[in-house]
């Protein structure tokens, strides 16, 4: 059987001739208007870790695209894998316009600045009411007296509120409005709600990270100033409020009360067993507002939450300390469009998107009083109003002497970490944690001292002394010692 | 006749008359070359570098990284935890699924369903069987915990996963129930190359089940139990996609294999490693070489002397 040519044709009316013809046109009408159309529109590629914050930042990108021929295309990244995907990014000069940083600590920003990852925001940025004034910093946002980015985060906040359930709680005799303040009321509320299958406390032991933010967190309202004893510049985390605290977390398991799920649990499935009713309590930052809210909004107001972290003994002397945070987006070096990078960023530091950040109740915004402008849950607004009284801000040698940031790019990860450590002691790895965190602290010594040799060598005028701030006091800001 | 005619033409000449061969080839070449000789000539590359991963290229510092290899107690903890997994993992896969090859090898009721079970993992996801498994080993509510409660065979739940003591063998647990399967199936052919009529003559010779299987199975079978411990001894170091899902090394560096100790310092640490890493890799490998080599001259060396 064969096809003639005068039959295939008119099955759908068309020649070859006019089909090719009409493809010829098709093709130059989509080259010629919509290349000039694609010339002029600019696209704006940008990475974060921020899911929660995507309808407030998709409202800013659209009113930025209808005033402005440029759009934004958003890409979100796991916090686990976001910074793999840069690194292979970097290397194919593949990195969007605009990114975060989701790693811990300020070494790893100085680490990527030092390898000419950004690039400054445009000169016509702005950032001059004071507080935010207060949030760029040498060496954090600022590098070379230029800034670079700049935190939308409020530095006064802490991971380690303590959140439950209000029925549990005072079922223990515990005001279920105000919490378990104190550690001893913590364990008492905790073992009073074990039974029946369910547990006084869930921890993410599997998360390093965020065990680590615990440890700290409860060791400084036991006394310590944080992972440096300010006073003397020395790693501070075989110190006795260390002990106290990692004894503290250990006493649930002493109890019976903690869940024994906890080893195998990070923080997201620590928190949907523990509103899931496996547990009373569950440590955790402002942004399990937010969480519940949007994922368990059933469950939002059978839960209550402490206005600061848990303390050992005395309110009066129990305080959190932060140190200045870094940006939290940058632009690109290898972005071809850093004017309007910077204009559509310069839309995260107005009055109402302060407001909205609030309402998306995530990490405080860095404007802590849009928080009483907000449309908010009661819970966000207590734990958040209670980092005015009970967080203050750290010293740090960095933002002192901007020199350090050779130190923080050299220095490397010393592992096992707080956080391994952590779960070390809770898996049995070791019975006396005292002799391992002395470790740590040595190792980190050893560290920083390598990393202070390697600086000078490079012309790096630092010294040990840049770690000591003998006018440090605790529960006291200290922001004038830089 | 060809070869004969070339025989002694210069080597372009002889190239040339067989360029379809060398054509066909090609393809080959270069994906063997792009996706296996050059990643291993470059993480050779890697490891005499100080590299952050950050930076487009990294500094050369000789074997600087692997002087910092030998003297770092995790590496030699994940070095450790590889060669216990090797040596628990594998006589217990490849023995298991003996036995079962031959079981399963008889002709006897629901035979294929058995088959089909125990294979069954095998093509389940390595990862998907790491999640599953964290609940199903839960220590409240995990099914296993529950049976074991319930037959008094336990008076507290086990924390399989959470324990320094016991993840490990509870990994070494999953990772032969996941790929019993496979092994069984390499035995069940195996055990089809085994003629019939042996096993008739010796029945008839008065030969009971176990002479049977200790003077005619397991020596027709040596030359297959080689490949297959072989293969699953490759198999056993590659376990990243489970341990990975299932502990992610934890706790506190209890199920850390040297593929977890990689990945740790190349990518999840603050500032990645990639030279560092690199270096454990090479390092883990030339030490398998070795091991191996090791084997061989032995095994020789036995063999040499039996024959004498």
């Amino acid at each position: 059987m064969s096809i003639s040519k005068t039959n295939a044709a008119p099955v759908s009316g068309v020649s070859r001739r006019t089909l090719l013809q009409g493809m010829a046109m098709l093709g130059a009408a989509g080259l010629l208007p919509g290349r000039s159309f694609a010339q002029d529109m600019v696209t704006i590629k940008w990475w974060d870790v921020f899911q929660p914050l995507i309808p407030l930042h998709q409202k800013i990108w659209d009113e930025f695209a209808a005033s402005h021929p440029a759009k934004v295309e958003y890409t979100p990244g796991n916090p686990s894998d976001m910074m793999q995907s840069l690194q292979l990014a970097f290397r194919s000069n593949q990195l969007p316009d605009v990114f975060n940083v989701p790693v811990s600590g300020i070494a790893a920003v100085n680490a990527l600045q030092a390898a000419g990852w950004f690039q400054p925001l445009a000169d016509g940025f702005t950032f001059d009411k004071p507080f935010q004034k207060e949030a760029l910093t040498e060496g954090f946002t600022n590098f070379g007296g230029k800034p670079y980015s700049f935190p939308i985060f409020s530095q006064r906040q802490t991971a380690t509120s303590l959140w439950f359930f209000k029925e549990d709680i005072e079922a223990a005799d515990v005001d279920p409005e105000a919490g378990p303040a104190s550690w001893d009321e913590a364990r008492k509320a905790a073992l009073a709600g074990t039974g029946d299958g369910k547990y006084g406390l869930i921890l993410p032991l599997q998360f390093g990270d965020r065990m680590r933010a615990h440890l700290i967190d409860l060791a400084q309202t036991a006394g310590a100033a944080g992972e440096i004893d300010w006073r003397t510049g020395d790693y501070a985390h075989a110190s006795q409020p260390f002990l106290d605290a990692i004894e503290f977390l250990m006493s649930f398991q002493k109890d019976g009360s903690l869940h024994p799920g906890s080893s195998s649990v990070d923080a997201r499935q620590g928190r949907a067993r523990w509103v899931a009713g496996e547990a009373v309590m569950f440590f955790d930052g402002p942004w399990n507002s937010g969480v519940l809210n949007g994922s368990f909004a059933d469950q939002i107001d059978l839960i209550g939450v402490t206005g600061q972290v848990p303390y050992p003994v005395d309110q009066a002397s129990a305080f959190n300390y932060r140190g200045p945070s870094g940006g939290t987006f940058y632009i690109s070096a290898q972005s071809q469009h850093p004017d309007i990078a910077t204009q559509v960023l310069q839309m995260l530091t107005t009055d109402d998107y302060y407001v909205g950040l609030a309402e998306r109740m995530d990490q405080p915004p860095l404007d802590l009083t849009a928080v009483e402008r907000a449309n908010v849950h009661p819970t966000y607004k207590k734990v958040v109003s209670g980092y005015q009284n009970s967080v203050r801000l750290a010293p740090d040698p960095l933002a002192r002497n901007p020199a350090i940031s050779a130190v923080y790019a050299e220095m490397r990860d010393v592992t096992p970490g707080i956080g391994e450590i952590l779960q070390g002691a809770f898996s049995g790895a070791f019975s006396d944690a005292k002799p391992i965190l002395q470790q740590y602290t040595d190792s980190m010594s050893r560290e920083r001292d390598r990393a202070i040799e390697v600086a000078k060598s490079q012309g790096a005028e630092v010294s040990l002394d840049d770690w000591v701030f003998e006018g440090w006091t605790p529960g006291e800001d200290l922001t004038d010692n830089y | 006749m060809h070869q004969n005619v070339l025989r002694g033409a210069p080597l372009a000449k002889r190239m040339w008359a067989d360029r379809w061969i060398y054509l066909f080839l090609l393809p080959t070449l270069v994906l063997v070359g792009a996706f296996t000789i050059y990643p291993v000539i470059a993480s050779i590359w890697f490891s005499l570098l100080d590299w952050n991963g950050f930076e487009r290229a990294g500094a050369f510092i000789g074997l600087g990284n692997y002087c910092e290899l030998i003297a770092d107690p995790l590496f030699w903890n994940a070095f450790k935890n590889t060669i216990v997994f090797l040596l628990l993992a594998v006589p217990l896969r490849v023995g298991i699924a003996l036995v079962l090859a031959i079981v399963l090898n008889a002709h006897f009721p629901l035979v294929r369903v058995f088959r089909t079970a125990i294979f069954l993992p095998v093509v389940t996801t390595a990862a998907i069987v790491g999640v599953v498994m964290r609940y199903v080993l839960d220590p409240t509510g995990g099914p296993l915990n529950i049976a074991l409660l319930n037959s008094g065979l336990l008076g507290q739940p086990l924390n399989f996963l959470g324990t320094a003591g016991l993840a490990l063998y509870s990994a070494v647990g999953i990772w032969v129930w996941k790929w019993l399967g496979i092994t069984l199936i390499y035995w069940l052919a195996a055990l089809q190359t085994i003629p019939r009529d042996l096993y008739e003559a010796a029945a008839l010779d008065g030969a009971n089940a176990w002479d049977r299987f200790a003077s005619i199975t397991l020596p027709l079978l040596t030359p297959f139990t080689i490949i297959i411990t072989l293969i699953t001894v490759i198999e056993a170091t590659n376990v990243f996609d489970l341990m990975l899902t299932l502990t992610g090394g934890g706790p506190f560096y209890a199920t850390e294999v040297i593929d977890i100790f990689v990945y740790r310092q190349a990518f999840t640490s603050n500032v990645p490693r990639l030279g560092y890493a690199s270096a454990a890799a090479i390092f883990f490998g030339l030490s398998f070489i070795v091991l191996a080599s090791l084997q061989l001259i032995v095994l020789r060396k036995v063999r040499a002397r039996r024959s004498h």
